[in-house]
This record gives C-alpha cells, sequence and structure tokens, in this order.
C-alpha cells in the first residue's frame, strides 16, 4: 500500500474526476459494489472492469500504477477461487473479477478524491466519533509512515535486521513497533494540544461548498448505467443475449478514452494540477 | 490470520447485511459505554493506534508473507470498547486502498473486533487473576494474543461455514440457452445448483488447514506482541494500567 503516492495523486489530478464532488464519486462506488454483488455475469463483470478502467485512463494518472494498487485483492480472489474450485474457469473468472472490479472503484474514489472530502461525504452516515477518528487516522498515517521508515533504516544500519536472524528480527521490530507506539501517543498529545489551540472543539471536517456543472454528473450517470444494466441482467435471463454488445460498448469506451487522452496530451506529465 | 481478505460479491447477501448489522450494533454499545469518556482527548490516540494497526497490517514480514494485525495490542492500551471502534476504522480504511472488500468490514471488523476485546480481557486475567502478577506483561500479554487468536480463527471458520449454508447462496436463473451458458455462467446457476449444494468446503479440512497455518502466525504475532507491550510497560506503564474504557 503506497498511501503517500495514493494521497499525492488525489491532491495533484486536474481531471473531471477530479473534480467532480466526492458524493458523487462515493455514488458510483456504491453503485459499482451493488452491480459486483447481484451480477453473476462474467461479461457484464469484464464490461464493468472495462468501463473502471476506461475512467483511469480519463484520470491521466499514472496507468499502470492505478492498475496495481487495485490488483492486490485479485491475489486473494484468486485464492478463494482456488479453494472453492469446482472445475469451472469461468467460475473463478467471476471471482477474481468481482475482486478487482470492486477494488478499482475504490481505487479510483481515493486517487481522485483528497481523504478529507472523503470522510466529509461520508459523515451523515457514521457515527461522529467514526469519522473523526478516520480523520485522525489519516492524518497519523503519514506521521507513522515516516517514523516506521526511519526506524526500519535505522535498525538496518545498526545490524538491528539481518537477513538470516529471525529470531533477533522479530525481537528488534517488535521493540521497535513499541517505540512507534510509545512515540505516537506522546504525538497524539501534541496533536491534540495544537488542536485545542487551533479551536478543535470535537468536530473537524467541514462540509464541501461548491456548485455543481453537468460534468460532475458523469460518474453518477456512469453508476446507474452500470446499476441499471446489473439489475436487469438479473431479473431478465432474455437479455442475456445482448451482453456482448454491453462488452463491445465498454471495449469502445476504453478505446476512446485511451484516443482522447493520447491525443489531448500536454507535454511532461500531464495530470498534475 | 483471522482477518478476511475476501472479496466483494462473494459471500452471501444475508451474511454480509448481518456483519453490517452486528456490527453497528457493537459499536452504538461502545459508543454509549465510552459517552463518560472525554473523547476530544481519547480520540487522538484511537487515531495513533489506528495508524500504528494500519502500518502493521502493510509491513510483510518476509519469509512467511504473514503481516501483524495489532489488534491485542490496541485492545490492551485503549480497552474493549474504544479498540472495537479503532477497528472498525481501520477495518474501513485498508477497505479503501482494496485490502479485502468493502462489503465484509463488517464481518472483518466482528473478527478483528473480537480479537481486540478478548485480547484485552484475556491479559488481565493472566497478568492479574491467574498469576496474580507474577507473569511479566510481555509473557501475559503474549498468552492473551495466542488464546484471542485462536477464538478469533474460529470465528472466522464459523463465518466461512455460514456462507456455505446459507440457503441464499442457491439463486435466480431459471432458463439458459446453450450459447448463453458459454458466455454467462453464473455462480449458481441452476445446473450447478446441486454441485454448489453437494460441494460445500469440507469444515474439517479448512478448520485444519486454518489451524495448522494459523499456528506460525500466532506464534509470531504473539511474540510481537509480548516484546510490544513488554517495551510499552517499561517505558510507559500509564499506557497499559489506564482506565478501562
Amino acid at each position: 500500500m503506497d498511501i503517500g503516492l495514493i494521497d499525492y495523486f488525489a491532491n495533484s489530478g486536474k481531471s473531471f474526476l477530479h473534480r467532480s464532488p466526492a458524493i458523487h464519486k462515493i455514488i458510483l462506488v456504491v453503485f459499482v459494489l451493488a452491480s459486483v454483488v447481484v451480477t453473476n455475469d462474467l461479461i457484464l463483470l469484464l464490461s464493468i472492469y472495462l468501463v473502471l478502467t476506461a475512467l483511469v485512463i480519463l484520470t491521466r494518472l499514472p496507468f499502470f500504477k492505478i492498475i496495481s494498487i487495485a490488483a492486490y485483492p485479485a491475489i486473494f480472489g484468486v485464492l478463494f477461487a482456488a479453494a472453492s474450485w469446482n472445475g469451472s474457469w469461468i467460475r473463478g473468472g467471476i471471482i477474481v473479477l468481482k475482486a478487482l472490479s470492486a477494488a478499482l472503484a475504490m481505487v479510483l474514489l481515493i486517487v481522485t478524491t483528497p481523504y478529507p472530502s472523503v470522510f466529509t461525504a461520508i459523515n451523515p452516515f457514521l457515527p461522529r466519533i467514526v469519522v473523526e477518528g478516520l480523520f485522525l487516522t489519516y492524518r497519523s498515517l503519514f506521521i507513522l509512515l515516516e517514523l516506521m521508515g526511519n526506524l526500519i533504516r535505522a535498525l538496518r544500519v545498526r545490524g538491528g535486521l539481518s537477513p538470516r536472524g529471525y529470531i533477533k528480527n522479530i525481537t528488534n521490530f517488535s521493540s521497535g513497533i513499541g517505540l512507534l507506539l510509545v512515540r505516537g501517543f506522546d504525538l497524539s498529545e501534541k496533536l491534540y494540544g495544537v488542536m485545542k489551540i487551533r479551536g478543535y472543539s470535537g468536530k473537524m471536517a467541514e462540509g464541501e461548498k461548491k456548485g455543481f456543472s453537468q460534468k460532475d454528473f458523469i460518474p453518477v450517470v456512469i453508476g446507474i448505467l452500470i446499476l441499471v444494466l446489473s439489475v436487469v441482467l438479473w431479473f431478465e435471463n432474455d437479455f442475456n443475449r445482448y451482453h456482448v454488445f454491453v462488452l463491445i460498448v465498454s471495449v469502445l469506451f476504453v478505446v476512446i478514452a485511451a484516443s482522447y487522452v493520447y491525443f489531448n496530451r500536454d507535454r511532461g506529465v500531464s495530470w498534475k494540477s | 490470520m483471522s482477518h478476511m481478505h475476501i472479496p466483494d460479491g462473494v459471500l452471501p447477501l444475508w451474511l454480509v447485511f448481518a456483519g453490517w448489522i452486528i456490527t453497528f450494533g457493537i459499536l452504538s454499545f461502545c459508543i454509549m459505554r465510552v459517552k463518560n469518556v472525554k473523547l476530544e482527548q481519547k480520540l487522538p490516540l484511537i487515531g495513533i493506534v489506528s495508524a500504528l494497526m494500519i502500518v502493521g497490517m502493510t509491513l510483510e514480514i518476509v519469509p512467511i508473507a504473514y503481516h501483524v494485525n495489532l489488534s491485542v495490542i490496541a485492545g490492551i492500551v485503549l480497552g474493549p470498547s474504544l479498540a472495537f471502534i479503532a477497528v472498525f476504522i481501520v477495518e474501513l480504511i485498508i477497505a479503501m486502498f482494496g485490502h479485502g472488500g468493502i462489503t465484509v468490514v463488517g464481518l472483518n471488523s466482528l473478527i478483528v473486533g473480537a480479537e481486540a476485546a478478548l485480547g484485552f480481557y484475556l491479559f488481565r486475567v493472566f497478568w492479574g487473576v491467574v498469576s496474580d502478577g507474577r507473569l511479566s506483561a510481555g509473557l501475559s500479554s503474549a498468552l492473551a494474543a495466542v488464546f484471542s487468536l485462536i477464538l478469533s480463527s474460529s470465528l472466522m471458520i464459523g463465518i466461512v461455514y455460514m456462507s456455505q449454508a446459507s440457503p441464499g447462496r442457491i439463486l435466480h436463473k431459471d432458463e439458459q440457452s446453450s450459447d448463453e451458458k458459454m458466455l454467462s455462467q453464473g455462480l449458481f446457476e441452476r445446473h450447478e445448483k446441486h454441485l454448489v449444494l453437494d460441494k460445500k468446503i469440507d469444515i474439517e479440512r479448512f478448520a485444519k488447514t486454518v489451524f495448522f497455518l494459523g499456528i506460525f502466525g500466532w506464534m509470531l504475532e504473539s511474540v510481537i506482541t509480548g516484546f510490544v507491550i513488554g517495551y510499552v510497560f517499561r517505558v510507559r506503564p500509564d499506557l497499559i494500567l489506564s482506565k478501562v474504557t
């Protein structure tokens, strides 16, 4: 998990998805997840994955990096498919595509939305303590990751981590985590003090105040289309004969997205603001 | 070991919803229980411990490809209620990074939350009641970690068993033509229904596999928990002996 990089992508991008309100992208994710849950159709799942891939292309973020981040659950999907193997490759493919599609939808959300916006958007659905906890956890993560990096570097330099000394490694590593815990507590106390000075009164996340443009609704429209298709296929078996066309449309979407990005590219890195 | 990396859309819906409902029930209970605690002071603490758990989960220990949960440490340091809240936060964040499905956050919170709460109570039992202070904090926490990991892994096996036994697994789809079957082969299609019914996971074999492989993970996590709590107890004993929340 490259949390720092994900945060950088979310804050530096300038695509229409980056500009879309967080709640619209969350609606897209919810609809994709609902589709993934109700669909057991390989072609439709492949189509959903391709549509999400096209959206990744349109974000102009490093494509393979995003795909690789979202491919992590596929490992467990493969394991799960192997564990419940009944001789059908298609069944295995369905499980892996379910994992890939759901993860890509989530990753698409977090690489195009800064975390305070995500937490603000889910604020009404969760208890206050959880939302505030989410915010503080995310904030603390970067500090701890840096501390952890320094700790591991220090352990290596001082011979605390060696290739074959597993017991010694575990002992030193565990003490390192203990050290992080203690320093983390000190940090939390300092953080609390700073927050109090800056007027913290138990509420931190502020609502987004921004007008909507037509482009902002693109994620919602795509989400609705995906969900409607999935539900129709779920209820109406006769519709199955047309799902190849859905696949063709999604492939076309990828081609159009790739062509659009290719012919409208700027010089140098084009996704940064 | 007890953390489920099951993708979205694989577990039956009733189980997923049950997981969320029970998790929200426990979450509400925990929030009520800590109502009298000064939350503004505890929130940064929850944030730090949750962040530490996430950092622990991102560090893969070579060569056994295992990541620690640190949930027992969270339980001992935060107390059962705050630890459950921290576990829910951790599960939500790691699901956002694709580390397990978002729909299984409820079930994962139950499993890891149970691990944290059991870790706390078992630690108190080993340290106070059983050993009457003769065991060190490190050893007590290591023992608490072993037992809570065994119990949470059993809970995970139970959930996997329930997912197989569900009548909701046998779903829909009445008629399909042969070419449609080639292109669209749902998980629980008509011609596979009996296979699904007959091909339930052999829970005994599954449990044996989990417990056999789990031994290494439990040992490792308990050793780490023991050293961490031992270190914290030496440096900041007030963190271990704070008021139960």
